[in-house]
């Protein structure tokens, strides 16, 4: 027999999702809808003698979609074909919103779907001041309430119990009359098995991605005949609704003082200041980002000194030879590549997730709209640009809150501009290289420089933007609503869930390109077409017949870089970047961090021939690289190759230019288009390289 | 009974009672989530150089963001 399908259903804030994990525990993965690309989380439990699937749906307040997250809850439960369609619903509600869940518990009936109601954050109910008459509620809504408090588990047995519950009839309480009665009596003949809740619903939205091309022309037919709004329709059902609900439950729900109010009141009047709410707010930003790199660097040390170690392990065990190379220069340096971001995407993640639990992220999105929204963004994207600053992976996910499509996709295509931690390795050695140590007003032009370069990632993101929202039509009407939940201490159980999740996305998702690439470039640098690659030490000895043997060793690597099929396509593209200040090495350098921008300095490394382990933070390693950096001459200008003008020109490139792949993936699964993708790689890459060009021709 | 004015008029710590949504201005979610006619709310913060209004809604405890331009579209009388 089939496993039984029970999903959760209800608002945003109501701790729906700490009930998801309570009840799952860590029986539970992420996974996508079919055919769409938003995460879908499901979960399994054991109970009353067989196995349950468990969803978490995207928090809603209506089955009328506005944004890609709901879009998703209706379709769960509105088509019976989808794969997630739910046996059970259970309808999550905390004591402030009961009657706001109540609406969508009707809907939820209506469409035919059985459902049980549970009032969840039971603790708080006094504090609150609600008091319910759960009887007369369980008489109302034909079903069983049940009562949780998920922070501390307590209702959670009785509720996993009631997932064979299956409450049959409920009365309809939501009246169509007329005008609206006759279009709806037309639009059942063409959906005679469905009930008329569902008919209505489906005259009441555009664009119901399940139904075929010929049923959506009927709805469209009968739309235009009765000139009926989706808008006006739905806005018909929430009125009716919700005076009915107010009217019915008016001896069932009483309203006392609400204490936890008060509370958020008092901070709100802090941190939504309109002076202290933004002094507050970009010193946590501030202190986010300082936690980010100073908490992530012995972590990221640790595994960089032990990757090392493991890679010289396995190369001193594995026979010599070709595949032994690849399983430690291409495998295991790419998967080193891939790991050593992870404290830094964890500890973000660690952080952001702590601001939306506690509540205060709604009030950023409250601050930052006014100063977002003449850049064609909207106070949500907030988010994602803040994330950006990390990595633009997880932080492309987190665009997926809001609602206006438009907005949505603007916010996407900028944020990888946001200076990422990829590009602080390469600031680092080229700041270090081509801008002097000097002091300037006081403060130290090197980090002058790099705080200027972040700076210019907010600038790019936003003119961007600004310039998007000139080129792309909206569908929609722009709107911002949302809610502001009390405060409240973090469930320490969704932080660690959501970490790991974002976390691990990053690792697998993004790490199979990563890696995929780190394999490729080490076949294209350790392989060539010509015997100047196979006999290079023959071609060295010949030029230099007095090197030493360390020596010898580092110029037959070089040597070999430049006649490698990495080197070839180096001199390919030299033409191309020649404008921009650039030599064929560095050529080399643009092609392999193509892949994942933190490429560009091992790369560099191999290139002047250093061995690859060189690690930027290892103050002498780096200096050896620097010093050799310097003394580079670009053999086209007799110059050194990192003088002033063509570092800054670099410098500009890495700014802007889209060298990341898992960025280009994570666009193409979360936009579902190529179109969108590549104009965004086009974009940034051909800003990037229009910028340097101009840079490098004033300055040169 | 004094006369309906747009609701982004009022001032901290006003209440009103929402009268009218022009509903072809405003999404369906601004009802959804609350704003209904009848519904008495206070304007409880106020973004600087026009930004959000942060509105309690009395009836249910609920804090609810909109911006002043939607705010324009929703009329009140106190």
């Amino acid at each position: 027999m089939k496993n039984p399908i029970v999903a959760f259903l209800g608002n945003p804030n109501v701790g729906k999702t700490s009930l998801f994990n309570r009840i799952t525990k860590l029986h539970q993965h992420v996974g996508n809808y079919p055919g769409i690309t938003v995460e879908k989380r499901e979960g399994s439990v054991k109970a009353n003698g067989k196995t349950y699937r468990v969803i978490d749906l995207p928090g809603t307040y209506t089955l009328f979609p506005t944004s890609m997250d709901e879009e998703i809850v209706y379709n769960v439960l509105a088509d019976r074909n989808n794969p997630a369609h739910p046996d059970l619903v259970v309808v999550v509600a905390e004591p402030n919103n009961i009657k706001r869940s109540i609406v969508l518990y009707q809907q939820a009936r209506e469409l035919g779907v059985p459902a049980i109601f549970v009032v969840n954050m039971i603790d708080e109910v006094n504090a609150k001041g609600i008091d319910v008459d759960y009887q007369k509620l369980e008489a109302y809504l034909h079903t069983k309430v049940y009562t949780t408090d998920a922070r501390n588990g307590k209702g959670i047995k009785q509720l996993i119990h009631a997932f064979d519950e299956r409450p049959g009839y409920f009365p309809s309480q939501f009246a169509i009359e007329e005008p609206y009665k006759t279009a709806l009596d037309e639009a059942k003949k063409a959906f005679p098995l469905h009930t008329e809740y569902q008919t209505w619903q489906f005259i009441a939205q555009e664009n119901i991605s399940f139904l075929t091309k010929d049923q959506q022309e009927t709805l469209t037919d009968i739309r235009e005949r009765y000139q009926l709004s989706p808008n006006v329709l739905q806005q018909t059902e929430a009125i009716k609704r919700n005076a009915k609900i107010e009217e019915d439950l008016k001896t069932v729900i009483l309203q006392k003082d609400n204490h936890h109010l008060h509370r958020t009141n008092k901070i709100d009047k802090v941190l939504l200041h309109p002076v202290w709410g933004y002094i507050i707010f970009f010193f946590l930003l501030f202190l986010v980002f300082q936690l980010v790199f100073i908490l992530s660097e012995p972590i990221m040390d640790w595994i960089d000194e032990n990757f090392s170690a493991l890679i010289d392990y396995a190369a001193g065990v594995l026979p010599e030879g070709p595949l032994s190379d690849l399983f430690t220069q291409g495998v295991l340096a790419g998967i080193g590549g891939i790991i050593i971001f992870v404290p830094q995407i964890a500890i973000l993640f660690l952080l952001i997730s702590l601001m939306e639990e506690t509540g205060y992220m709604s009030r950023v999105v409250f601050l930052m709209d006014r100063w977002l929204r003449p850049y064609g963004l909207n106070g949500k994207s907030v988010i994602p640009l803040m994330s950006g600053v990390g990595c633009a992976v997880p932080a492309i996910m987190a665009a997926r809150n809001i609602e206006n499509t438009k907005e949505r996709l603007v916010t996407m295509l900028v944020t990888p501009f946001m200076t990422c931690a990829a590009r602080l390795p390469i600031y680092v050695v080229l700041i270090s290289l081509v801008i002097p140590n000097e002091t300037f007003l006081g403060f130290g032009l090197q980090g002058l420089v790099l705080n200027l370069l972040y700076i210019l990632g907010v600038v790019a993101a936003l003119v961007s933007a600004a310039a998007l929202n000139k080129i792309i039509k909206n569908q929609h009407k722009s709107f911002l609503i949302f809610e502001l939940p009390s405060y409240k201490s973090p469930d320490w159980r969704n932080v660690g869930t959501n970490m790991w999740e974002k976390t691990s996305s990053f690792l697998f998702q993004a790490g199979k390109i990563i890696l995929a690439m780190a394999v490729i470039l080490w076949v294209l640098g350790n392989f060539g077409p010509n015997d100047k690659f196979s006999n290079a030490e023959q071609y060295v000895l010949q030029a230099n017949p007095a090197l030493s043997e360390g020596e010898l060793d580092e110029e037959v690597a070089s040597f070999r870089l430049e006649h490698s099929f990495l080197g070839y396509m180096g001199m390919g593209i030299e033409p191309f970047v020649k404008p921009l200040g650039y030599d064929w090495k560095m050529g080399i350098g643009l092609i392999s961090s193509f892949a994942a921008r933190e490429v560009f300095v091992g790369t560099m490394a191999t290139v002047y021939s250093l061995g690859e382990d060189i690690d930027p933070d290892d103050d002498e390693e780096r200096e050896t690289l620097l010093g050799r950096m310097r003394s580079e001459i670009n053999r086209n200008t007799g110059e050194p190759s990192y003088n002033l003008a063509s570092g800054i020109s670099l410098l500009l490139f890495y700014a802007f230019a889209m060298q990341c792949m898992s960025t280009i993936a994570i666009m193409k699964r979360e936009t579902g288009s190529w179109k969108w993708t590549l104009i965004q790689t086009v974009m940034m890459t051909g800003i990037a390289y229009i910028v340097a060009f101009i840079a490098y021709q004033l300055l040169k | 009974m004094q006369k309906s004015f747009s609701l982004d008029l009022l001032k901290v710590g006003e209440q009103a009672t929402i009268r009218q949504l022009d509903s072809s201005e405003l999404p369906s979610k601004f009802y959804e989530m609350g704003l209904l006619p009848g519904t008495v709310i206070e304007v409880r913060h106020k973004g600087p150089f026009h930004g959000p209004i942060g509105l309690h809604i009395l009836s249910s405890n609920l804090l609810i963001a909109i911006r002043k331009s939607e705010a324009a579209h929703i009329f009140v009388d106190k």
